[in-house]
């Protein structure tokens, strides 16, 4: 019962990364464009909110920043992605370099060499009365305030989507911007709010696991999981309700995988700590059938 | 002129360093049906998007009734009460009619009305006599009932100048009727229509007034009293040395052909699994031969099975039942080489999306469909550029190409060029069957008399055509035979004498034949 | 037919974007160096001169520029029919960790460098270019996003190399890290002047990939698919045969990137031999490529160029203390900027 409770209480703690991850990527991507920089921005937005954190001793204000960063790189991808029109892919892969790359030239520089780790403020954990007091629903009632903020994001974007014109609007510009744009819908400016809000929300994801689940920042703290988002969000056609499922899915897979290491077993722990990356693309082929893709992400649109 | 609704006037738009439209005018009179005629290329589609707000002008002015505007995108345009309806769709497949119609109506942002919308919607089109399903998703529809949505949702918009771009593309004679009934509807309570074409059948019967357009310059403007077939055909290709039809198709000679050989192309009942995308549909037990010295042209409304049809050879897998012979020889399992090498070429739809290598040279170019023939190749197994160079100077002559190198990139000549570098690659292996899809759409006149006549001296010759096609007109001009497809059935085969317009579009609407 | 001034405007073209990106990115380099409170023409000199002040700096340059130009063409090729292999990282690991197990394995058995050498190189070339049709296989036959499987097939490789490195029969009990015990000579390469033999293989390299790209059938149809997929595959170019093939030569190349780094440079396998002043030669192999648009004549000069940066970067760290990721970032900056000029440029032009 216990192991049950803290299992599920671990999975809804990393399940947060991954669905705000795959989150942002979903909305940015329903207008056509394909984010695959996850990764970078969430170094970034991990490095430079927890030293927020860290030197103001406010965790909001360390997810501030960290949104804030996610915003920045949003702001790049879509300015050169609509007045360049570089390619969205090369920008990605630039952004992830530009990211890993000012996340760890960041922390050396400000931070310096020390000796202890340095600790992050504890982000308030937010239980409902009553309810969290049954043991088994405890994962679900009680978390800390950003997990509370991912269920809130989720329903937002499902409901925006779904049950509002805007909402119509945004997914016409990711089946067939020209459609849109010739019904008169502003595509460049909601892409540019698109992918600078998603790449904000990605900024979240990053800044939560030094802020939240290791308290302390280190090279490489995301460790790809920015790049399985991008699998996440594929998984969830795009859509915010199956990105949250898939978020569940993915941290199931990587709590189960460090709990499987801990019992002691012939096979080496190297091949547990494969298992997630062997995940991500085995669930890509079971689900293949169900996959839909905005028709027209990836594809650049000008009217000329 | 009175009753004026739009005037435009010395309007000017360049693409780097083609001139699109040259100090054009056009006017349109309230309440009328104008036509705005020319040939592919004339810039009359340029010059609606302008007025759409898709393009913006060098350089002229707008007057609606009388007051000058801009319009600097759709949303300017729809709020002026100006509408269009693209030749190619604009709705979102994924989405049903009432979405697509909600689109960019812009009220009410942050709620979606769809069930209050769709109840406007049937009253709207029962009004006008449209009977368009609403819950289906709009790639699964027909053409022509995505151009009925289209038009419902411009008048949702409140418009008042309704352009419509080749409306007739995929429509046949009894469907033209009764868009034109629908259109003098809407006229009669005072909608303009802007009806652009290039069939001057369709000016005369469907407009009240019409301008005509050629090479991105205003030719005339003439009211309805004044269209004459002679004097359209004139405007549209004044100093042209090509005697035109009434249809403005090249008159042809079409020479002496043999007497028809034995079958060297037969299909028995064959039936396929659909081609990808939105215009597959899958063939349903076909079965027709095609013998020597003969073009059999296939007919059918986009979707219905003509793509099917076109690739027919080259995709064999698709094959559920039955079988292809060429020569006897079945072609079940065989690659795209495999039948090439077979005596089959084609030249596809689609030029710039299937035919060419975009950026690439003539002599890149010239190698695609050939890079399994032994003749390009040296002894090693390299590429014998040098032999290709020379063939491909050799295409270039037998098709009259006008480019200056081999080396260019393709991507630089003109569509016609490009539609006879197509064709001239498919020769260069003397193929005993040509199959050809639509070779002659968005290309000028000179060049669709170019290779029409070529096609007539193939098959003088012997060869043998497959010549797919939406256009009617086209393909009574030079077939020997019409074969109607409609939802992948062959409903129809009709000999030369007995070519009759109306019959042959009843069959590719699935009538009796 | 191009007129000269046409070509020279065009050449003048090139040359302000790679002058241009390069400025800028300069700049705010030394920026952050004067903000770090570092003498900035003290650092730059560093930076750029480490390569060629002496005959060292020169051969580290080129160490570094071998393994390079194998793990640029490794993501050019796939680049021509517009995928993105950012697996040569892990198709260079897998090459160098089978390299290693294949050498070690057989090193009882006494056999000559004639063979055992060729052996131990194959099984490196085939291991990456086997790690890399994985990719390609995935995207043909599930439609599986190349960046996506790549990427996790990266992470794979690399606990894959941990544990062979850390493993029994290999590992070194010497060494705290993972690091195996050393290949027999015969498995090895050796130098000359210095410089590693291994710089051959590279020309090679350089020679296959422009006779491969322009006088072979496959070839042929590779940059056909890269001009327009679905013309090549209209006229009988099979799209999945083509993605294989490309992305085995990019595996590879990249495979046998790393069995070099592994036979000539160290000599056994260590963990991290895949990566060299701050970050993996598989996203330094990307950096580079888009330099130059994966133009294969371009490639080993762009290499050369970023390697120039790297040693420099090394030299940085080790006498003023500057990161080494500050020079990453700035690498990053400038292939950004080069990328985003280039289309800038492009779009004037139409």
């Amino acid at each position: 019962m216990e192991f049950i409770s803290t299992f599920a209480n671990q999975m809804i703690v990393y399940a947060t990364i991954y669905t705000l991850a795959s989150l942002g990527i979903v909305i940015t991507g329903r207008t056509g464009i394909f984010n695959v920089a996850a990764e970078g921005i969430m170094l970034s937005a991990a490095s430079f909110g927890f030293m927020a954190a860290f030197f103001s001793g406010s965790w909001a204000v360390g997810f501030l920043v960290g949104a804030l960063m996610g915003a920045a790189f949003g702001l790049i991808l879509a300015f050169l992605h609509e007045q360049f029109r570089v390619n969205q892919f090369i920008l990605s892969i630039c952004l992830v370099i530009l990211g890993s790359g000012l996340a760890d030239m960041g922390y050396k520089v400000i931070m310096g060499i020390r000796l202890d780790a340095p600790k992050a403020p504890h982000t308030p954990i937010l239980s409902v009365p009553l309810l969290s007091n049954i043991p088994i629903l405890r994962a679900l009632f009680s978390a800390n305030a950003i997990v509370w903020l991912m269920y809130l994001l989720t329903f937002g974007a499902w409901w925006f989507f779904y049950r509002t014109q805007w909402g119509l609007e945004t997914r016409a510009i990711g089946e067939n911007p020209r459609s849109a744009d010739v019904a008169g819908i502003p595509v460049r400016r909601i892409r540019y709010t698109a992918t600078i809000v998603g790449a904000a929300i990605i900024g979240l994801a990053g800044a939560y696991i030094p802020l939240v689940i290791t308290e302390t920042y280190t090279p490489d703290i995301s460790a790809g999981r920015g790049f399985m988002s991008i699998g996440i969000a594929i998984f969830a056609s795009w859509k915010p309700q199956r990105a949250i499922l898939g978020g569940l899915l993915f941290s199931a897979i990587e709590v189960l995988s460090f709990q499987l290491q801990m019992l002691s077993s012939p096979i080496p722990y190297q091949f547990f700590m494969m298992l997630p990356f062997f995940a991500v693309i085995a669930i890509m082929i079971l689900s293949k059938k169900t996959i839909e893709y905005p028709a027209s992400i990836g594809k650049p649109y000008y009217r000329e | 002129m009175e009753n004026l609704l739009l005037e435009v006037r010395g309007v000017h738009k360049q693409f780097g360093a083609v001139t699109a439209l040259d100090n054009v005018n056009f006017q349109v009179q309230r309440g009328s049906i104008h036509g705005l005629l020319g040939e592919n290329g004339a810039g009359k589609t340029t010059l609606m998007n302008i007025l759409y707000g898709l393009y913006a002008p060098d350089s002229g002015e707008i007057f609606l009734e009388g007051k000058k505007i801009t319009i600097k995108s759709p949303a300017d345009g729809i709020a002026h009460g100006i509408g269009m309806v693209h030749q190619v769709s604009t709705l979102v497949g994924e989405f049903n009619a009432v979405e697509n119609i909600l689109l960019g109506s812009g009220k009410a942002r942050w709620k979606l009305p769809l069930s209050e919308e769709r109840e406007r919607i049937l009253t709207l089109a029962r009004d006008i006599g449209f009977d368009v399903p609403l819950d289906r998703k709009v790639k699964e529809l027909s053409a022509g009932l995505k151009q009925k949505i289209e038009i419902l949702r411009a008048l949702r918009r409140g418009i008042n100048l309704l352009i419509l771009d080749e409306p007739t593309t995929s429509l046949v004679e009894s469907e033209f009727r009764s868009l034109l009934q629908s259109l003098k509807k809407l006229t009669g309570r005072g909608m303009t229509v802007i009806f652009i074409t290039h069939k001057i059948k369709e000016v005369l019967e469907a407009c009240d007034s019409a301008t005509v357009l050629r090479h991105g310059q205003f030719q005339g403007r003439l009211e309805k009293d004044q269209m004459t077939m002679e004097g359209l055909v004139k405007l549209m290709f004044m100093e042209k040395n090509i005697a035109v039809t009434e249809n403005a198709l090249p008159i042809i000679n079409l020479g002496t052909s043999p007497a028809f050989g034995e079958p060297i192309l037969e299909l028995r009942n064959v039936t396929t699994r659909p081609a990808a995308g939105k215009k597959g549909r899958g063939l349903r037990d076909v079965s027709f031969s095609v013998r020597r010295g003969e073009i059999v042209g296939v007919a059918a409304i986009s979707g219905n099975g003509e793509k099917d049809m076109a690739e027919l050879l080259f995709k064999s897998s698709r094959i559920q039942s039955g079988d292809v012979l060429v020569e006897g020889k079945s072609i079940l399992h065989k690659s795209t080489l495999e039948v090439f090498a077979m005596g089959i070429s084609y030249t596809p739809e689609d030029r710039i999306q299937e035919g060419i290598l975009n950026d690439g040279s003539l002599v890149e170019n010239l190698l695609l469909g050939h890079q399994g023939e032994s003749r390009f190749y040296s002894p090693l197994g390299t590429i014998n550029w040098k032999t290709l160079r020379d063939s491909t100077q050799e295409a270039i002559r037998e098709f009259s190409v006008a480019t200056p190198d081999t080396e260019l990139q393709i991507r630089r000549l003109s569509g016609g060029n490009i539609q006879k570098v197509i064709l001239g690659r498919a020769f260069a292996s003397q193929p005993k069957v040509l199959v050809t899809h639509n070779p002659t759409s968005g290309v000028d006149i000179a060049t669709v008399e170019f290779i029409f006549n070529k096609l007539v001296q193939i098959r003088n010759a012997g060869g043998a055509i497959l010549w797919i096609h939406e256009d009617l007109d086209e393909l009574m001009l030079l077939c020997d035979r019409i074969a109607t497809l409609h939802e992948g059935q062959l409903t129809g085969i009709f000999e030369r004498k007995d070519f009759d317009k109306y019959r042959l579009g009843l069959a590719m609407i699935g009538g009796a034949a | 037919m191009k007129t000269s001034s046409v070509k020279l405007r065009e050449t003048g073209r090139q040359v302000l974007i790679y002058l241009g990106a390069l400025g800028i990115a300069f700049a705010v380099l030394a920026l952050i160096v004067a903000l770090m409170g570092f003498d900035v023409l003290k650092a730059f000199g560093y930076l750029l001169s480490a390569s060629f002040k002496s005959l060292f700096g020169f051969q580290e340059t080129i160490k570094k520029t071998i393994p390079l130009i194998f793990t640029t063409y490794a993501f050019a090729i796939p680049f021509m029919i517009k995928f993105f292999n950012i697996g040569g990282w892990g198709q260079m690991m897998m090459g160098g960790t089978i390299a290693a197990v294949v050498g070690l394995s057989l090193a009882p058995f006494g056999l000559p460098l004639g063979v055992l050498l060729p052996l131990v190189i194959i099984a490196g070339v085939l291991a990456g270019g086997l790690y890399g049709t994985a990719a390609g296989a995935l995207k043909a036959r599930w439609d599986i996003n190349p960046i996506i499987s790549t990427i996790m097939l990266n992470f794979v490789a690399q606990y894959f190399l941990n544990f062979i490195a850390t493993a029994k029969p290999f590992k070194d009990p010497a060494e705290g890290y993972p690091i195996t015990i050393p290949l027999p000579p015969q498995a090895t390469l050796g130098f000359i002047g210095g410089f590693p033999v291994s710089f051959t293989f590279a020309l090679a390299a350089i020679a296959f990939m422009i006779f491969f790209l322009n006088y072979t059938r496959s070839g042929y149809e590779i940059r056909a698919v890269g001009y327009n997929q679905m013309a090549a595959e209209t006229y009988g170019i099979p799209f999945s045969r083509t993605i294989l093939t490309s992305f085995f030569l990019g595996g590879a190349l990249a495979g046998l990137g790393g069995t070099l780094e592994i036979v000539n440079i160290q000599g056994k396998l260590i963990e991290g031999f895949a990566t060299t002043s701050g970050a993996q030669y598989g996203i330094f192999g990307i950096l580079t490529c888009l330099i130059v648009q994966g133009n294969p004549i371009g490639i080993p000069f762009a290499a050369f160029f970023m390697s120039v940066l790297l040693v420099g970067a090394d030299s940085l760290q080790r006498t003023m203390q500057i990161p080494v990721e500050l020079v990453f970032l700035a690498q990053g900056i400038i292939v950004l900027l080069i990328v985003s000029f280039r289309e800038f440029m492009n779009a004037k032009k139409k």
